[in-house]
């Protein structure tokens, strides 16, 4: 007698449109998790070191150089520099376009402050990203080399901000890198389930806010120290040094200083 | 103000894969009407502006109290509850569409069984069936019941979904109604055996980590959902269970 087959069981249709969560599969959870933990750490990290080295641009030209010149004599400096800068800010940068270009941008049906701060942030990480691009290159990697000639970093960001559409876009990427940065806090802090509750996001949201607004306005002191506080900084305020040595400070004010304020001992 | 007639503009199309067109309706003006008995009028009488026949409006609802979730569609380009959109409180004219998010179904009905399936994904119910009677569950303190009631009160309306901007075709992101589902079930002394399982599914492409914090779901949520609350609240718990599998399996 042959057997019936059984009737196979009906295939599930294939739903159209979204699709179902893919439980527990892939990886997009850890690269996540990395893109958000690393705008944190380091390169917020980084980010506020920065914004304080240059603060003692507000000191001139030779403070400036010696922070420069402590910052280049740290040990592993180099490996420092790629392992806990360029390289966690090439992936969060390039990870965070990747998000930001799979966002639909719906502010114009629900405009709220809250979906207005999503589109922020993408608005603000590409303009940061963006500007970071060029100054890195223009800053670090084209020009006299700032590691081995400390003493001509305060000249060579006051020939760059001599342009005033550089300083234009260097201010506009000063506001928009520390609204990403503080933002961007308040964003871990929500999505890691530090802030759960309404009161607390609330309150953190001043945190942040007071933070973001004062490295904003310490970068933007500096950005002020190199263009109009200390006009025609000279070409190098430190005698040339080895790379890795400390040496001290010249005692008297170089040829052509501006500043006789600051005769350069150590600080 | 003597108002005579409501202007309504229908996006409409016959089948899934029709192009959609918009039909112009004028109906004789009612106080206190809403959008369901608005597309209930329409069907008492199913003629254009142009005074051209056509059909009744196709669309979901049940309840017709906000409790059924089934009637969410874009009134006035904005995703909410026919039955609680209220006319006398639109703008006219009062122009409704299909979410946007769903695929189309017929007129206004959308097929939102993404949200079914990713309730499944996640496991959003108490296991308790078996072939023997289980006597009574373990107690569930009052605390518990206040955090759990707000949860439970989700209407699978996928408003939450239809607003968000990472719910969307390339992300395929779970939205927010799932997510708050799988809060609501873990914290059930019973339903907490398969606490686990929803975390490490939450984890996966398409879960948690693509919520981008817009908080437009707790925004539009006609129940009023405590929806970035559990993202928050869950995004910590499926980070601690992948950092504990991760060292401990």
């Amino acid at each position: 007698m042959a057997t019936a087959v059984p009737p196979a069981p009906p295939a599930a249709k294939p739903l159209r449109g979204v699709q179902p969560l893919r439980a527990g599969q892939g990886n997009s959870f850890l690269w996540h998790k990395l893109h958000s933990l690393s705008g944190i750490v380091p390169i917020g990290a980084f980010l506020v070191e920065h914004i304080i080295s240059n603060f003692e641009t507000l000191n001139g030209p030779l403070a400036y150089a010696q922070q420069v010149k402590f910052l280049n004599s740290l040990p592993l400096v180099r490996v420092l520099e790629w392992a806990f800068i360029f390289i966690p800010l090439a992936f969060h940068a390039l990870y965070g376009l990747f998000i930001a270009f799979r966002g639909r941008v719906s502010v114009n049906v629900y405009p709220w402050a809250s979906n207005w701060m999503y589109v922020s942030q993408r608005i603000t990480g590409v303009i940061a990203f963006l500007y970071i691009v060029q100054h890195v290159w223009r800053q670090r990697f084209s020009g006299i080399s700032l590691p081995e000639n400390p003493g001509a970093a305060f000249h060579k960001v006051q020939v760059e901000l001599s342009n005033p559409w550089m300083l234009a876009i260097y201010v506009i990427a000063m506001i928009a890198t520390t609204w990403h940065f503080a933002y961007g806090i308040w964003l871990f802090a929500a999505k890691w389930g530090i802030t759960p509750g309404e009161k607390a996001r609330k309150k953190f949201g001043y945190v942040c806010t007071a933070f973001g607004l004062a490295l904003c306005l310490m970068g933007l002191a500096s950005i002020y120290a190199v263009v109009w506080k200390y006009p025609n900084a000279p070409e190098n305020v430190m005698p040339a040094q080895p790379a890795g040595i400390d040496l001290p400070a010249p005692s008297v004010p170089p040829p052509n200083s501006t500043n006789p304020d600051q005769p350069g001992e150590v600080r | 103000m003597a108002q005579s007639t409501i202007k309504v503009e229908i996006k409409r199309q016959p089948t899934p894969d029709a192009p959609s067109v918009t039909e112009k309706f004028e109906i004789p003006y009612r106080p206190g009407m809403n959008i369901t008995s608005l597309l209930g009028e329409i069907a008492l009488n199913p003629v254009d502006v142009s005074g051209r026949a056509t059909t009744p409006v196709t669309y979901d609802s049940n309840c017709l109290e906000e409790i059924c979730g089934s009637c969410a569609m874009l009134i006035n380009g904005k995703a909410r509850m026919a039955c609680s959109a209220l006319v006398d409180k639109l703008d006219q004219p009062i122009t409704l569409a299909p979410l946007s998010k769903f695929p189309v179904v017929r007129d206004l009905a959308v097929d939102r069984s993404v949200l079914f399936e990713n309730l499944k994904k996640v496991k959003a119910w108490v296991p308790i069936d078996g072939s023997y009677d289980l006597g009574a569950g373990p107690r569930q303190a009052p605390q518990i019941q206040e955090q759990r009631y707000p949860l439970s009160n989700c209407i699978s309306c996928t408003i939450c979904m239809e607003v968000c901007p990472q719910f969307n075709d390339v992300t395929n992101f779970v939205g927010a109604a799932t997510i708050a589902q799988a809060k609501l079930f873990n914290m059930d002394p019973s339903g907490s055996v398969l606490k686990e399982e929803r975390l490490r599914a939450l984890a996966g492409d398409g879960g948690i980590q693509e919520c981008g914090f817009a908080q437009n779901c707790v925004q539009a949520c006609p129940k009023q959902l405590p929806l970035t609350e559990a993202i928050s609240d869950m995004g910590r718990d499926v980070f601690i269970q992948q950092v504990k599998d991760l060292f401990a399996r």
